[in-house]
């Protein structure tokens, strides 16, 4: 689905990614876990595809394509999505229109024909059901004055609606309570499937406590310095990102 | 004659000569002594330092008379926002199209075109432009009658059209929302072909005590027409006005609000919003006088600016020493999509009273890149995301027009200009 390598970014001049490696296999779920500063946000900047972060060496194959040649509407309508760490307001954009607009931008591209707005909404009422959500989100403008569990929720919904091949959830549980990070994770839950991959990245295992992993990586100073299964992640908790950073070095 | 850019006197002399051949009544003769110590206006007057007045109102723009055979029953309903039953008050280049307007059966709006009440002359009283207009046209009487609530808007259609070219086309209103009187009064300014032509309109609005008007006004002349607008308001006890100016066509337009308020406890809503593309440019002066206590007025202004379009933001408050718990909030904010548009800005506030709640605040940004991002990143390709954060941005502005019909025509009209503009940028 998604090769990495030997992955090299920059942003403003400085390098964070310094030779990044990761295989994510179809079906599969993986985390990425490490402390702050370590290159976790701008590793999904760069697959979203944010044009301030340069890479300088190494590739990211997508579906056998060269994803860093893509625009990110390309790798939207290729199956891509990103949950936004911190997704963004507009004012006066509705949200039923924006995921309309989104959904059939991404139709279009896979020749899919375009939804009208009745069969739109009849689309969207089956997945408010199964995600267990109400329609309250819908006439507002896309995440404005939106609380913080109310923007993440949006971001869910989103996903469910474009049926993504490769999910990638940016720190999605920061800034959730309790409550809305089962929402948010009982929303990934449901998305998992056999055809489709995900990257989970978070800075707390909590996350992991409801979306399980088949493998867990850590990230530090820009590389993947270690790769486990969920067990690792309970690991780093119980010891935190020192002992593993410690690891790392000795070796 | 139109290449060559004639000084302000001998263009003065002209628009004097328009006045003369036009004035008739007594009132005009009057304002035509009133007109002759005027002067056009220079860049040295501060609400025209951005303006210069050659490369607009230079060339001499000839009168046109009144043509009966010209705009048709179709012209009509193809512009109109409305249902084709609610009443609606057609002008063709200034001039009062009876046969073509339809009056409610009700009563409740009465229509005087010979109307010999002088309009109040405080206003717009050093504005040469507003006093070539008191010479030269009859003024249209229009009273909506007291007590009366309209169910259907009247639709005002201001239609610029002529075999001629280089015309002014000068409307006269005084509009009268009797006391008690609830109605909304649609204004629209079109031209029927890619006409170049002057519109200097004087419109003035009495708002009786408890009255309440609601007013959406669009400007969607032909792009090579220039339009000027005098819009005079005056508040009355109890009374409220709302109005959203909308100014997507012209090469230049300017619009001239003077609100006052003579009563206490009215409220004023002003909005705008202006699209100002390729060659043009858009002109608010804003002028709202708190002159009794207790009123409150919210002025809101928005624009777009790309290309090489330009915007004119003049807003000033003043609230007088008498009027005590005044509450009035204006802004305006650009949205500059091209490097080559300007935007000069300038939202003033005079205080003279000491109990009062006032701010007023400007901005002008460019689009945000997290916005046209995030959209991306849902599939939306760049020039449909600019298109979406752009009328986005309009959108709350459209919206306090209070006639979705109209909005929704702005709208589509915006959103067709924008994906043009987005295609360069």
């Amino acid at each position: 689905m998604l090769s990495i390598k030997n992955l090299h970014a920059s942003i403003n001049g400085k390098e964070i990614l310094k030779g990044l490696n990761l295989e994510i296999e179809v079906g599969k779920v993986h985390a990425i876990m490490g402390p702050n500063g370590s290159g976790k946000s701008t590793l999904s900047k760069v697959l979203a595809g944010r044009e301030e972060y340069e890479v300088t060496s190494g590739s990211v194959t997508y579906k056998g394509q060269d994803l860093l040649a893509m625009s990110p509407e390309e790798r939207a309508q290729q199956g891509i999505f990103m949950a936004f760490q911190y997704p963004v307001e507009l004012p006066g954009v509705n949200n039923t229109y924006f995921m309309q607009t989104s959904l059939n931008a991404v139709r279009k591209a896979r020749g899919e024909p375009e939804l009208n707005s009745l069969n739109f909404m009849k689309l969207m009422r089956a997945k408010l059901k199964t995600l267990n959500m109400d329609e309250s989100l819908l006439k507002r403008s896309v995440n404005a004055g939106f609380s913080g569990g109310e923007m993440k929720r949006n971001e869910i919904l989103q996903m469910s609606l474009l049926e993504p091949y490769l999910a990638i959830l940016d720190e999605t549980d920061s800034g959730l309570d309790i409550d809305a990070l089962r929402i948010v994770a009982d929303g990934v839950n449901n998305l998992r499937s056999p055809e489709r991959s995900m990257l989970v990245i978070t800075h707390y295992q909590r996350l992991l406590d409801y979306i399980q992993p088949d493998y867990v990586h850590v990230l530090s100073g820009g590389k993947i310095i270690r790769s486990g299964d969920k067990s690792l992640a309970l690991e780093l908790e119980k010891h935190g990102y020192g002992w593993i950073k410690e690891g790392a070095e000795a070796a | 004659m139109s290449n060559a850019v004639p000084n302000h006197e001998s263009l003065k002399a002209h628009y004097l000569k328009v006045a003369q051949d036009a004035a008739k009544t007594l009132s005009q003769q009057q304002a035509i002594e009133h007109l002759l110590p005027l002067k056009l206006p220079t860049l040295r007057d501060e609400s025209w330092r951005y303006t210069p007045l050659a490369p607009i109102l230079g060339q001499a723009f000839h009168a046109v008379q009144r043509e009966e055979d010209l705009l048709t029953v179709d012209d009509v309903q193809q512009a109109r926002a409305t249902p084709l039953e609610s009443p609606c008050l057609v002008f063709l280049n200034g001039f009062y199209q009876a046969d073509l307007s339809v009056l409610p059966a009700d009563g409740s709006v009465l229509v005087d075109a010979h109307s010999h009440t002088v309009m109040p002359t405080a206003v717009f009283q050093q504005s040469f432009f507003a006093g070539l207009n008191a010479a030269s046209a009859d003024t249209i009487l229009v009273r909506l009658k007291a007590q009366t609530t309209s169910a259907q808007p009247l639709e005002i259609l201001h239609f610029t059209y002529s075999f001629e070219s280089n015309f002014i086309a000068q409307p006269r209103l005084h509009l009268l929302v009797e006391e008690g009187a609830q109605a909304m009064v649609i204004e629209q300014h079109l031209s029927l072909a890619d006409t170049l032509c002057f519109t200097n309109q004087v419109l003035q609005i009495e708002v009786g005590k408890g009255a309440q008007l609601t007013h959406p006004r669009l400007q969607n002349e032909s792009l090579r027409a220039r339009h000027l607008s005098h819009v005079s308001v005056h508040l009355a006890e109890d009374s409220r006005y709302q109005s959203t100016n909308i100014a997507l066509g012209s090469t230049w337009s300017r619009v001239e609000w003077q609100v006052a308020f003579k009563g206490e406890h009215a409220y004023a809503d002003l909005n705008g919003f202006y699209l100002s593309g390729a060659n043009q440019s858009h002109d608010m002066q804003l002028s709202v006088l708190h002159r009794v206590p207790n009123c409150s007025s919210s002025e809101q202004f928005k624009g777009i600016l790309h290309a090489n379009g330009r915007a004119i933001f003049d807003g000033n408050i003043v609230v007088a020493q008498d009027a005590q718990k005044t509450d009035a909030q204006l802004n305006n904010a650009n949205l500059v999509l091209s490097r080559d548009a300007e935007v000069y800005t300038k939202p003033r506030l005079e205080i003279y009273a000491d109990d009062v709640k006032c701010s007023h605040g400007t901005t002008v940004g460019q689009l945000d890149p997290e916005a046209l991002f995030y959209l991306r990143a849902r599939g939306i390709p760049k020039q449909d995301a600019i298109t979406m954060v752009a009328s986005g941005f309009a959108g709350s502005m459209l919206e306090t027009c209070g006639f979705e019909p109209l909005q929704a025509r702005v709208m589509q009209m915006l959103t067709q200009q924008l994906t043009e503009a987005a295609a360069s940028i």
